[in-house]
């Protein structure tokens, strides 16, 4: 075992100890993260407001989203370029970026003398790593989604839930750190918390946005238009009530129809259980032709929108052992049947969000020592991450081969090489010897 | 000699009585299968991290193995050993690996099988529980169903329900993919949580000697009512009028 095995070992052994030590963030997190997984994993079987359980939604459209995402994954080329062509036509502003630092430059242009974003929950804007680029720029990131709100309010640091980033904390905490940080003493409950929120922050949304910054759910290449789910109605508002709506994605967002994006949107809502107010279909900035019959760009929302899409590791994962992961529709389901998951909550977890999927994201950007610092040798191979994934991504399999370039690496905890060496060695883990 | 039982290594340095029970119950079925001494390791403790050439390497040496002790046929009573076994070894030797693989639960759950054995249980009302091992339910040939077979061809008042997650969302004991060598706080939460799920069963029945082991410990540490039996300990209670559910 090298010596940077054993330093990330003993991190992550660490990292385990906080976590069955009562009172410590990793210890709360793990215990309301247990909780949140049974339920959304009992539930995944279960009618509520469906005629159908999740499962059956699940299996009813698998095999057409599969078919969707080889489809897409065959022509990447020509959907990309579809995408661009149709957005253009529709009066997006295109950009496509190689690179994630390409990507971040366009973004500084377009920002202009901006110094304040408005930006809603996207998972994608920490893969595309423009948050730490804005807070290196001085450039203020302002959260609307109120979990991330909350995650703000607590600065906390650690991986959360990317669906429910607030899942964590207690109504109490939370009265008791808005009247720390703001001198409002609340009623300790949700509505109360709520209501405040939406005072202070429903104005603010509806007049001083100037640029927003959102990601999308689907982009469909063939209709040139972005989907975004929400509950909260801020993204509603921060795409209407702006100048300059920034939307920073993937290329793998991209599906071929509006249908598929519906299809994609509806997938993520069903598997995560969500409650969901609204979905927008954006099909480019809002104008008018009122005026003698001459297209304006700009009425009462955005004047523009901008979608900036970016490849970074994208394209090169075609020839990689992680190419599967391209067809990933980020529903986050591999986490919440994560049997690692379940037990080390936010541990087992990257800057990118907690559980396999994260790891991986961890690994291509940060490479293999990020990936067994995130905890990659806590996972169990179980593979329900695969059998549970609707598009059937084998998140298993790169798992494994993650752990094959660590162990290459000298990066394999102890225990787990001493029985490698066993079996390859004298051909049985188990022997005794005499 | 064509015929083998293969036990695993980690049963066979650790559950001797399983070990002597599966044998039983098997030759039972078929005098010809056969137990053999220092028998190699599939490996599947060592297949996610090991590299292709050593993959490659190890699955030639049991396969050669294999050749000279003329095994055509094996069953396995290790869930691990079947997964790997069925899958990796055809991937690595191809046309070259030419022994039929089956698990224990396949063997005995054949038509002309369940027929011999002719189960029985007079004993009180038994509510059991079937835990599925990831090992059984995500091999290339998986075998769910198997068990249920089994367990409900048994004649008498005998129950078998169902965990909450079953069948292929079944959870994983905890202790899969080495994890249990290195960090046993995975093992800790989940295999308690198969037993949560498990409360109103009088026993809680395994096909995995991994999940066995794991399963094992945390009802020792929590000092959980429910016994967790491997499956051939249990035909064999009920074979020989024993309690079946004795620990």
């Amino acid at each position: 075992m090298s010596e940077k095995g054993k330093e990330l070992f003993e991190k992550v052994k660490q990292n385990i100890g906080r976590t069955q030590e009562k009172g410590t963030l990793e210890e709360q997190f793990a215990e309301i993260w247990k909780l949140a997984c049974i339920m959304k994993s009992k539930n995944y079987d279960l009618r509520h407001k469906y005629d159908d359980s999740v499962k059956e939604f699940v299996e009813k459209y698998k095999d057409q989203l599969i078919e969707m995402r080889d489809d897409f994954l065959e022509n990447i080329d020509y959907y990309v370029e579809k995408c661009i062509e149709m957005l253009k036509k529709n009066g997006f502003k295109v950009y496509y970026a190689k690179t994630n630092e390409e990507a971040h430059e366009i973004f500084m242009n377009e920002l202009g003398d901006n110094k304040v974003i408005y930006k809603s929950k996207s998972n994608e804007a920490r893969d595309i790593g423009i948050l730490d680029f804005l807070s290196e720029n001085n450039i203020q990131v302002k959260e609307t989604d109120l979990g991330d709100v909350l995650v703000e309010l607590f600065e906390y640091k650690l991986p959360s839930y990317q669906v429910g980033p607030g899942i964590h904390f207690a109504i109490e905490d939370i009265v008791a750190k808005i009247k720390e940080k703001y001198g409002v003493e609340l009623e300790p409950n949700a509505k109360a918390i709520v209501e405040y929120y939406r005072d202070i922050y429903r104005k603010e949304l509806l007049n001083d946005v100037k640029v927003s910054l959102t990601s999308a759910n689907a982009i469909s290449a063939e209709d040139g238009c972005i989907m975004l789910m929400e509950n909260e109605g801020n993204i509603s508002i921060i795409t209407r009530a702006t100048e300059k709506h920034i939307v920073l994605v993937g290329t793998t967002k991209i599906v071929p129809s509006v249908f598929d994006a519906l299809l994609v949107t509806k997938m993520i809502e069903r598997t995560n259980d969500s409650t969901v107010a609204y979905i927008s279909l954006i099909y480019g900035p809002s104008g008018t032709a009122d005026i003698g019959g001459v297209t304006v760009r700009g009425m009462y929302g955005a004047k523009d929108v901008v979608v900036i899409l970016v490849d970074d590791w994208r394209t090169k994962a075609k020839e990689s052992f992680y190419s599967d992961f391209l067809r990933c529709i980020s529903c986050k389901t591999c986490s919440f049947v994560c049997t690692a998951s379940r037990v080390f909550g936010n541990i087992y977890a990257s800057k990118y969000g907690l559980g396999a999927s994260a790891i991986i994201r961890d690994y291509i950007h940060n490479g293999i020592e990020a990936a067994v610092e995130d905890g990659l040798f806590l996972c169990t191979g179980c593979e329900n991450c695969t059998n549970w994934c609707p598009v059937e991504v084998n998140i298993a399999e790169i798992m494994r081969s993650m752990k094959k370039e660590a162990t290459e690496k000298g990066l394999c905890p102890p225990a787990l090489k001493g029985y490698q060496q066993k079996i390859l060695k004298d051909k049985n883990p188990f022997l005794k010897k005499s | 000699m064509s015929k083998l039982i293969y036990l695993g290594c980690l049963s066979s340095s650790q559950y001797l009585e399983t070990c002597r029970n599966a044998e039983k119950l098997i030759k039972f079925l078929d005098n010809e299968y056969q137990v053999l001494d220092n028998v190699p390791c599939c490996g599947a403790l060592a297949y996610h991290i090991s590299s292709d050439e050593e993959m490659q390497n190890h699955t030639q040496f049991l396969n050669e193995w294999f050749k000279e002790n003329d095994v055509r046929e094996l069953i396995t009573i290790c869930a691990g050993c079947y997964n790997y076994l069925t899958h990796y070894y055809p991937k690595y030797l191809g046309s070259d690996f030419n022994v039929r693989v089956e698990h224990l639960l396949q063997f005995i759950s054949r038509p002309e099988n369940l027929k011999k054995l002719n189960l029985k249980y007079t004993g009180k009302k038994l509510n059991i529980y079937y835990h599925d091992a990831c090992h059984l339910r995500n091999a290339d040939v998986p075998i769910i169903e198997e068990a249920r077979e089994i367990l409900n061809s048994i004649e008498g008042p005998i129950e078998l329900r169902e965990l909450e997650n079953n069948r292929i969302n079944s959870l994983c004991c905890g202790a899969g993919g080495g994890v249990y060598s290195i960090f046993k706080e995975n093992s800790d939460y989940n295999s308690l949580l198969i037993f949560k799920q498990a409360r109103m069963a009088k026993a809680l029945l395994t096909a995995c000697p991994f999940c066995y082991t794991s399963l094992k410990r945390i009802r020792e540490e929590n000092k959980i009512k429910t016994p967790v039996i491997k499956i051939e300990d249990f035909i064999i209670r009920l074979m020989e009028g024993g309690d079946p559910i004795s620990v």
